[in-house]
């Protein structure tokens, strides 16, 4: 069915590529608006892991439970896309050792596959891994392109007929008696400024969510918390080694291409646009890295990078990774008497297409339709065809 | 914190010429004299039809000819003439050889080396043509 | 020096940026901006700190920061690097020149449209996943049947810039197209016969002067211009035998 309304989406990261995929194949008309290069913000920039929902399994079973179903879906949807090699949780103290009947029963929870193993066999899968390793799990991680992914989307909503326009940005919002009824647009490509009328205005700018609801007058209480990552030459695992404990820094190796990325840190800070790379930060991610492959320690750095997680902040005190990383779709009529305006913020990769599901679930309710969701279903084209 | 500086119009849009070797590496330099030479040795091809054809103005007209051809100045055109002949042979050497797949990791050393033959065989040449 | 103290004292660094908006900024011009430079700081990392400190409307490409997506494609001091690994003190110079990439349609400022590129990769048949040929003495746990990764090739159109080929015959398939193709042949991802269909005509294989500027260029350890060659050895190869089997 094709409906005539029109609706605007606001940023060209993974939620927005997810999302205007999913309002063209329920028959939206959709302008996708995105300020720069498309996924130019933290989507491509987070170090590519498919979650199996392991970091999450113990304390913010929400988000597990998301990420192992939408880990299953992707794989399915886009297939080609993603360096498969499973990953591991993996024990180098007596204290991740004491985590493990924590993590398995999180794990079962959740539904999330797990296969211990035991010290030897995890040096004969890895041999760069730490030597002092007591045991690992095996969980159903993967590597992820976070450009081309988020690409096959834009691709497959392009040739289904969404309008996908990078280098415009959102300058201001058309107001008439509290209803948002479109966008002010300037598109850098040619200088000029232009007003795009909406039914619905979707604000999927991810860190910078509150930046762009300010210009509705609407509130949204999203945190940009960067990470620093660390690119280190050499692959020196095939496999993604997780630390088996509560999620810190450094806690991470995501092999990718020729590279083997490090992760992460937390920290809280008022502009997305301005993160700064923090040296000890940098430094932090070869010690703790070195704790799980020590060769990273003096493998040769490729990059150093930050990217901002958009964390909800929802009242209370918590801050960085206290934060849940499960996300939340506002609709500004609700929460602030601002109709036609919603936004959708928090989430993360893994979870793009759920995030838009639920946005486009809360499009539909807003207009009164009833249009089911098929993203779940139809395989997207390769990220090429974006340009076809 | 950046700080803009001034704005200043360039004029024409400023892409970068592709004959220009700055900046590039061996295989580009080899590329741009297979070009230049080529188009050297065509113009020359060209001429020395030119100077052929003078034999049809007869005995008086040729013996002028070879007088000029051994003033000094028309000596070195003739070095650069074999410098021209001796690159482009021997570069074609190598085209010839890696375009095939053969030695293609060496790229760069074929290249060198033979630069140096063509080197040696000019500092030659050039000696025969200033004194014999 | 090993990753403690790589960062250092700063010094001003003044970046010569190429702008270009159709019927806006017409002709093009350069525009000037200095930055404080730490021993790490990238072209990108200068060029993000320009858009959110001095002009908003800088448009150039970038997505993944380290080298993995290949969007950040760009001239720098007259060489094609990506933005992201390019470090500003690395070049040695008080002024670093920015351009677009040469050999592709520009749109704005740093911005060129990738289309042209796209339609030369995409028929090459090559997967986005390979083999990994890391650590072949790793053992495989239960459920994974090869290790792959992603193909070296980022598609950045970095080879196709500095080609001199390419300028001069937009219809070239171009290094990363050819070297692509290579892969799927290797791979067997497509048909040798196929392969060869795609790359043995005027814009293909045969368009190659042995430049190698692609393989000295590439920042993925492609080495296009080498498998360049090592197509055209196969397909010979190919030919020869294809003659003897009908004579």
């Amino acid at each position: 069915m094709r409906t005539t309304y029109h609706v605007v989406v606001i940023g060209g990261g993974s939620t927005g590529a997810a999302l205007v995929h999913d309002l063209v194949l329920r028959g939206f008309k959709v302008t996708l608006v995105e300020r720069g290069e498309l996924t130019s913000g933290t989507a491509g920039r987070h170090h590519g892991l498919l979650h199996s929902g392991g970091r999450y399994a113990v304390n913010d079973q929400e988000s597990a439970i998301e990420c192992i179903e939408e880990n299953i879906i992707l794989r399915k949807i886009a297939p080609g896309s993603f360096e498969e090699n499973d990953g591991l949780f993996v024990a180098i103290t007596d204290e991740d050792v004491a985590y493990l009947d924590k993590f398995l029963a999180g794990c079962e929870t959740c539904h999330i596959p797990t296969r211990v193993l035991t010290a030897a066999q995890v040096k004969r899968l890895e041999p760069h891994i730490n030597p002092q390793v007591k045991l690992a799990v095996q969980v159903p991680d993967a590597t992820m392109d976070c450009w081309r992914l988020p690409m096959r989307f834009f691709a497959t909503a392009k040739h289904n007929g969404a309008d996908i326009r990078p280098y415009n940005e959102v300058i201001g919002m058309l107001i008439t008696a509290g209803t948002v009824t479109g966008v002010r647009v300037r598109s850098h490509v040619t200088g000029q400024e232009y007003d795009l009328k909406a039914d619905i205005v979707v604000n999927a700018t991810g860190a910078w969510a509150e930046k762009v609801s300010e210009m509705a007058h609407a509130r949204v209480p999203v945190k940009p918390t960067p990470g620093v990552m660390v690119a280190v030459r050499g692959r020196w695992c095939n496999m993604v080694i997780n630390r088996l404990n509560k999620p810190s820094d450094g806690d991470i190796i995501v092999p990718q291409r020729g590279l083997s990325v490090i992760g992460t840190t937390s920290w809280t800070v008022e502009d997305p646009d301005r993160l700064g790379l923090p040296e000890d930060h940098v430094r932090r991610m070869f010690e703790k890295g070195g704790e799980l492959i020590p060769a990273v320690k003096h493998a040769p750095m490729r990059a150093a990078w930050a990217a901002a997680r958009p964390l909800i902040a929802e009242g209370g005190a918590q801050e960085g990774r206290e934060l849940p990383r499960t996300f939340k779709c506002f609709d500004h009529k609700v929460r602030d008497g601002i109709e036609g305006l919603v936004t959708i913020s928090g989430g993360k990769g893994t979870t793009m297409r759920a995030m838009a599901e639920a946005t486009a679930n809360v499009v539909c309710d807003k207009l009164g339709l009833d249009i089911p969701c098929r993203t779940k279903e139809v395989v997207l084209l390769p990220y090429w065809a974006y340009y076809q | 914190m950046a700080v803009p500086i001034q704005q200043k119009s360039t004029g024409a849009r400023a892409l970068q010429a592709w004959f220009n070797p700055l900046k590039r590496s061996a295989g580009f330099l080899a590329f741009v004299l297979m070009r230049v030479t080529g188009i050297g040795l065509v113009i020359y091809l060209l001429l020395h039809m030119v100077v052929i054809g003078n034999l049809l103005r007869g005995p008086e007209g040729w013996d002028a000819l070879v007088a000029t051809m051994k003033s000094p100045a028309v000596l070195v055109l003739d070095v650069i003439l074999i410098a021209g002949i001796l690159i482009h042979m021997l570069n074609g050497i190598r085209v010839t050889i890696i375009g095939l797949g053969f030695g293609t990791s060496s790229h760069k050393g074929i290249f060198w080396t033979l630069m140096a033959v063509a080197a040696l065989l000019l500092a030659y040449s050039g000696w025969l043509v200033f004194t014999k | 020096m090993n990753q403690h103290g790589r960062f250092g004292p700063t010094r001003p660094i003044t970046l010569k940026i190429l702008r270009y908006k159709p019927g806006f900024i017409d002709p093009p011009r350069y525009d000037t901006f200095q930055v404080q430079a730490d021993p790490l700081m990238t072209v990108l990392d200068a060029l993000e700190e320009i858009k959110a400190t001095a002009d908003s409307t800088l448009l150039y490409r970038h997505s993944c920061h380290h080298a993995s997506c290949g969007t950040c494609g760009m001239k720098v001091n007259g060489r094609e690097q990506l933005a992201c690994v390019a470090r500003l003190v690395d070049e040695g110079t008080d002024e670093v020149v920015v351009e677009p990439l040469g050999s592709a349609p520009l749109v704005a400022d740093l911005v060129v449209d990738m289309t042209p590129f796209a339609l030369h990769m995409a028929p090459s048949g090559m997967a986005l996943v390979r083999d990994s040929e890391f650590m072949p003495e790793a053992e495989r746990p239960a459920g994974v049947e090869r290790y792959t990764r992603y193909e070296d090739c980022i598609e950045c159109n970095i080879c196709l810039s500095a080609c001199p080929v390419a300028n001069t015959n937009p219809g070239f398939i171009g290094p990363a197209g050819l070297a692509a193709a290579y892969r799927a042949l290797v791979t067997g991802e497509r048909p040798a016969a196929e392969v060869f269909a795609y790359v043995d005509h005027d814009d293909g294989v045969w368009r190659c002067h042995s430049a190698m500027e692609c393989s000295a260029v590439c920042p993925s350890d492609v080495q296009p211009g080498h498998k360049i060659m090592a197509l055209r050895r196969e397909l010979v190869a190919y030919k020869v035998k294809r003659f003897f089997k009908r004579g």
